[in-house]
């Protein structure tokens, strides 16, 4: 669905990205893993469009990815960013119409909001109170749900586990597998690289901004170079 | 003080309030003080002159009166998107830091001045006399009709640009984009036009303002400096925030007619700059301002 081939980002001098091509097949959840600075944030908001100077292609479904990001979430790829990042003044409920933004229908852009907060009941008992006022946890629900308002076909989740307690890091894995049984494909990036790949169809590692490694979510869970590198287990 | 005094204070304030309401829209996306504000009042202002000029052949009183604002604030809209485009655009595509924004809002400002100045000459102009009636009385109260139209078109203006933040979708982008413009443009928001709506927003709202400082001052180049008033005014309401910027102002009106008449025009302004100070220093959020903190 998505192919990226021979990607190449640099800020200035610094080179972020040095050739990654990856590919995510529709239906499926790839996830990327690796440390801080390897350049997974840079790849999501290469594709997303607002990192705007790369070499090498991005391919999505056949056609090229546009340029700009409103056209790209137009396309149908939605990232839900690093850090929840919503708009902490703007009530729930103002957050969940801010992500269908590009539904034109307004009927279609509300039966998505009650969509949203059946699934999360505890979004439509605080619609208008304002989103900065929510825990760390219900925020990340918030951004995801955010996130598929414009009912995308392809998520980009970066880091959605960051600083949340264990209890509300398995509700959002819950959620992503809930999402992949939608017919949403997912891409997600992550530090937590146990959970993320037993939950993975596919996975990259990502060094320097270099693919090193690559394979299927389980065989990289039993690969003893990983389980070194990230998930902390002795030899 | 008397009722009289606190509806002039309240009619001058809804002018200010324009005026605030102008600057905080900008800068609570662009998160800079745009001086070039009071160039665009000075622009429309004398461009609502031209019109009153010209209409005044076919139209009288209140039918002149609205098409004067009507072809000020449409000014405002277009001076807003030549502004966006030539000034500012290039800037924040290219991320560059705010300085440059003040720069080129301050260099947008002299220019627009310097443009009346070279059209028009640095003379003084005045508006037409709309009405031949100047004062109603309303409920026993003495009130210039000028003033009475000021509050009534500024309260109108302000309603509908409330409605639109509030109940339109441009509006909860202009909102959005005000807390962060990456995220809003991962929600499918072309930033480039909700800055520009976000300009002629602005730009409506200087052109009104443009026309009601005119007629209560007259017109010279420098009119746009009036700007400072809105300044004030958003800095004691708390920077960035509307509703915080309508208060102000409509406090600063009442204040100054006040000041006037208790030490006289000339030494009011010493004392409101010392209110202004005394709010940058003990509250600097304003009254308004509310510090949202997303959590990391």
């Amino acid at each position: 669905m998505l192919v990226v081939e021979n990607l190449h980002v640099s800020y200035g001098h610094i080179q972020a990205l040095s050739g990654v091509s990856i590919t995510v097949p529709q239906g499926s959840i790839v996830s990327i893993i690796g440390s801080n600075g390897a350049g997974k944030t840079t790849l999501l908001n290469t594709i997303s469009g607002l990192v705007k100077q790369h070499q090498g292609g991005i391919k999505f479904k056949g056609q090229e990815l546009g340029w700009v990001p409103h056209s790209i979430v137009q396309q149908g790829i939605v990232q839900v960013p690093e850090g929840r990042k919503i708009f902490a003044g703007l009530t729930v409920e103002e957050n969940l119409l801010a992500g269908g933004y590009i539904l034109r229908d307004p009927k279609h852009l509300r039966s998505n909001v009650n969509k949203m907060m059946e699934l999360y009941p505890i979004l439509g008992s605080r619609k208008h109170q304002q989103a900065g006022t929510l825990s760390g946890g219900e925020q990340q629900m918030l951004a995801v749900c955010r996130g598929l308002m414009s009912e995308p076909e392809l998520i980009l989740l970066d880091e959605p586990s960051l600083g949340l307690a264990p209890i509300i890091v398995k509700s959002i894995f819950d959620l992503i597998g809930q999402i992949r049984q939608q017919g949403i494909t997912v891409l997600l990036v992550e530090q937590n690289a146990k959970k993320a790949l037993a939950l993975s169809d596919y996975a990259y590692v990502l060094e320097n901004g270099h693919v090193t490694m690559e394979g299927k979510g389980r065989d990289l869970l039993c690969d003893p170079a990983v389980k070194r590198a990230y998930l902390g287990e002795k030899e | 003080m008397s009722i009289q005094q606190l509806l002039n204070g309240v009619s001058l304030g809804s002018v200010y309030a324009l005026i605030a309401v102008g600057f905080a829209l900008v800068f609570n996306i662009l998160k800079f003080s745009n001086f070039a504000h009071g160039g665009v009042m000075t622009l429309t202002a004398y461009i609502g002159l031209a019109a009153s000029l010209f209409f005044s052949r076919w139209l009288s009183g209140l039918p002149l009166f609205g098409a004067t604002l009507v072809s000020a604030a449409l000014a405002g809209a277009i001076v807003g998107i030549v502004l966006e485009r030539m000034a500012f655009r290039r800037i924040r595509n290219n991320n560059s830091p705010v300085i440059y924004y003040f720069i080129s809002s301050i260099t947008m400002g002299i220019l627009m001045e310097n443009i009346v100045t070279i059209f028009a000459s640095s003379t003084f102009y005045s508006y037409p006399k709309f009405f031949e009636l100047s004062v109603v009385e309303l409920f026993h109260v003495n009130i210039a009709l000028t003033d009475l139209l000021m509050l009534v078109f500024s309260s109108t203006a302000l309603m509908i640009l409330l409605w639109v933040l509030y109940r339109t979708k441009i509006g909860l982008a202009i909102r959005a984009l005000s807390f962060d413009v990456n995220t809003a443009n991962l929600m499918g928001m072309d930033s480039n036009r909700v800055v520009m709506a976000t300009f002629i927003a602005a730009g409506i709202l200087g052109g009104v303002a443009g026309v009601f400082l005119g007629i209560n001052y007259t017109l010279y180049p420098q009119l746009g400096q009036l700007i400072v008033k809105g300044f004030i005014a958003s800095v004691i309401g708390g920077l960035g925030s509307i509703t915080g910027a309508m208060i102000g102002a409509v406090l600063l009106g009442v204040l100054e007619v006040t000041l006037i008449s208790a030490v006289g025009a000339g030494i009011a302004p010493v004392f409101v700059f010392i209110i202004m100070l005394t709010f940058l220093l003990v509250r600097p959020r304003g009254i308004a301002g509310v510090i949202v903190q997303e959590k990391a």
